[in-house]
């Protein structure tokens, strides 16, 4: 085929613009690229593009700095070191006193290099109005919750007390047709009976019926009062109202945060201890909730921890928090989490439950959920009462598992000595080939009542 | 049909006051009925316990006021009698920047003016590493770090813990990135960098240096075997550092 020159250099033409444009094509990809790894490896500990924290939002941060007045440059003089950038230009200044802290000093960037990175900083979406109808109100939910369950028993109490006078007042409408009807039919009426006398003569007539009932309602008394006498002592499902709506499922099942960091006393006390403000305000300095209702619960954080959330910095003026203590024991139980959790080595979720799927506040899980979680042993007394502890003691066995005989603890001790004697002394343990934690002594009443 | 009416009427009224009489005690907010209620309220000082009421005496100064007490400033723990665990949990010698007094909250701490994150960088680990405890060291550090660091840090050190991964926090860098010392890690840590908080209310120093241990391998996988021997010559040149008190 014979090409005419006029073709090919159409031709020509059509592929130098296809090679160029693809060059320029590829040339922008590179540099969006290099400036987002260059803005992770160097800049994304402080700045966010849309969000303020360590250092501030550099969401077009270019323009800002043209806006503001900034002498032509004198941004990337402050990227590659701020003090000089803010001996030469007075609006670098006055941006260098906006923040406490100082940026560090990165004198290895070109101004390629910064350019590829606030240009990728431009591109990013912001995030706020992607989550803006974002689910979920957890916080409300739980309040409404309890504002419910209030008005439900006023509903019971007033249904009750408009039960009681309509029947009153059908009775005595009753009563004074029926004197009525006597009168007209000519026969004798009885003045001056009253309610109380013509309920009489009514039981009497129907004698039979009001034994009956008066049998059921006996029955059904007395076994409403048994059923409330079990339950004096158990404390399942006790959740008491807290200062902050606070969501567990959040924290540990979203965000996959140990339960040993928040209460991180679990471990050395006898308290598991609930976080202090500043174990919250690490991860909370940065997040301030995306709903109106986690900002809500949230600035009450702020407020204990003197967090000016504005001015993005801590005033000083903190304000104490006061938590509901949700496992409370009597005072004549003696019970330490170290000692279950570090030499016991016992799961949070064997009395607490799985607080990964918690919505809501804390509460006293019933024995019934607890027995649904996998790997919990299956008991059967109500939760925190004392038939539960030591249930718990004669089935958790200890010989495969924490308190083996190798190491040179308390328990590994008498663990030892148990052995040693064998069948001789202890032959009643060791018939069944497992020793548990009531073989060591959990069944002690010293153990937990002194 | 009346006595069917009545009898109807009766048992509606059983019904009512048993609903009424349990819904007293079936609020989510009361913990129900205690057999001896005065075995339940600690005369003596527990952990979060209300103290506004004790025994049936009120004092409302007191009530709902306080939920956890903070421990007198200066006061420090007790740690035995072994010099070297005493000298180990001597409180920290370095100083917070003043500016972490706005930035991270620092308040009841002495702070300075010069940056002692700098200083810090010369700081070595006090927790030696020798061929019994290696294992040991690097077991606990590991039970610390996935209690403490891993949601942000994440599993491999990478920064991409699962706080990041669903969205809530940014800017936590990968190890491999970090240039600092170790001594600046305890610093960290201790008082927080960026956007990391202070976790001295909850480490001690111990648990930070066997911290600092684990850290440094997700930086250099054969770390205690390259850096064991400079390790030990350091410690004894160090050890006046960590004296003055």
């Amino acid at each position: 085929m014979k090409i005419s020159n006029n073709q090919m250099f159409r031709n020509f033409r059509k592929g130098f613009f296809g090679i160029v444009s693809a060059m320029l094509f590829a040339g922008s990809f590179n540099a969006n690229a290099q400036g987002e790894a260059l803005f992770k490896a160097k800049c994304a500990t402080c700045h966010q593009p849309h969000k303020d924290g360590t250092g501030p939002k550099l969401f077009q941060v270019r323009a800002k700095w043209e806006a503001g007045g900034a002498k032509e440059g004198s941004i990337y003089q402050w990227v590659n070191n701020w003090q000089t950038a803010v001996a030469n230009d007075p609006y670098a200044k006055e941006v260098s006193a906006t923040k406490p802290s100082a940026m560090s000093a990165f004198p290895d960037l070109k101004k390629e290099e910064i350019d590829a990175i606030l240009t990728w900083v431009d591109e990013q979406p912001d995030p706020a109005t992607m989550v803006a109808a974002a689910p979920g109100a957890e916080g409300s939910k739980a309040d409404g919750g309890t504002v419910e369950e209030d008005s439900n028993s006023w509903v019971w109490v007033l249904l009750g007390i408009i039960f009681i006078t309509i029947i009153m007042a059908v009775g005595g409408v009753r009563r004074q047709l029926k004197q009525v009807t006597a009168e007209e039919s000519g026969e004798t009426v009885k003045e001056g009976l009253t309610y109380t006398d013509e309920l009489r003569t009514w039981a009497w007539k129907n004698r039979k019926w009001v034994m009956l009932m008066c049998l059921a309602s006996f029955i059904s008394l007395l076994v409403t009062g048994i059923i409330s006498l079990s339950t004096i002592g158990v404390v399942e499902n006790y959740q008491p109202s807290q200062p902050i709506a606070f969501p567990h499922a959040i924290h540990t099942g979203v965000n996959g945060i140990d339960c040993k960091y928040c209460h991180n006393s679990v471990t050395k006390s006898k308290s598991a201890g609930i976080p202090s403000v500043n174990v919250c305000m690490n991860c909370h300095k940065q997040i301030n909730g995306r709903t109106p209702a986690q900002q809500e619960q949230i600035a009450k954080i702020y407020d204990a921890a003197g967090w000016d959330a504005v001015g993005m910095k801590y005033t000083g003026k903190t304000k104490e928090i006061v938590w509901n203590k949700v496992h409370a024991l009597p005072d004549h139980v003696y019970f330490n989490h170290a000692q279950h959790v570090v030499v016991g080595q016992v799961d949070c979720k064997q009395c607490h439950g799985d607080m990964t799927k918690m919505t809501a506040t804390a509460k006293v899980q019933p024995v019934s959920e607890l027995n649904k979680i996998e790997g919990n042993i299956v008991l059967k007394k109500p939760t925190l009462t004392m038939g539960w502890c030591i249930e718990c003691h004669a089935e958790k066995e200890i010989s495969k598992g924490p308190i083996d005989t190798k190491g040179d603890g308390y328990y590994n001790e008498i663990h030892k000595r148990l052995l040693k004697h064998g069948k001789s002394l202890y032959g009643k343990y060791l018939d069944d080939g497992k020793v548990t934690v009531k073989e060591l002594g959990g069944w002690e009443c010293a153990k937990c009542h002194y | 049909m009346k006595i069917k009416f009545k009898a109807i009427a009766s048992l509606a009224i059983v019904a009512a006051s048993t609903l009424i009489l349990g819904s007293c005690s079936s609020s989510a907010d009361s913990s129900g009925f205690e057999y001896m209620p005065d075995m339940y309220r600690s005369p003596a000082i527990e952990p979060y316990v209300d103290y506004g009421e004790i025994r049936g005496r009120e004092n409302n100064a007191l009530k709902m006021k306080i939920s956890a007490l903070v421990p007198p400033s200066y006061t420090i723990p007790y740690y035995g009698t072994d010099s070297a665990t005493v000298r180990l949990m001597l409180p920290y010698n370095r100083k917070a920047n003043e500016m972490f007094r706005l930035t991270h909250g620092v308040y009841d701490a002495e702070l300075s003016v010069s940056d002692e994150y700098l200083l810090a960088a010369g700081d070595v680990n006090p927790l030696k590493l020798t061929a019994e405890n290696t294992e040991e060291m690097f077991k606990k550090g590991k039970a610390l770090y996935t209690s403490n660091c891993a949601h942000c840090h994440g599993e491999k050190g990478d920064g991409n813990g699962p706080m990041v991964a669903s969205g809530a926090f940014a800017g936590v860098p990968n190890y491999s990135n970090l240039t600092i010392t170790e001594g600046q890690m305890f610093y960290s840590i201790y008082y927080g960098k960026g956007a990391m908080g202070n976790h001295s209310s909850f480490l001690n120093k111990k648990e930070i240096w066997t911290l600092v241990h684990f850290v440094k391998k997700f930086q250099n996988p054969s770390y205690p075997a390259v850096s064991s021997a400079p390790v030990k010559d350091s410690v004894a040149t160090a050890a006046p550092a960590i004296k003055p008190l």
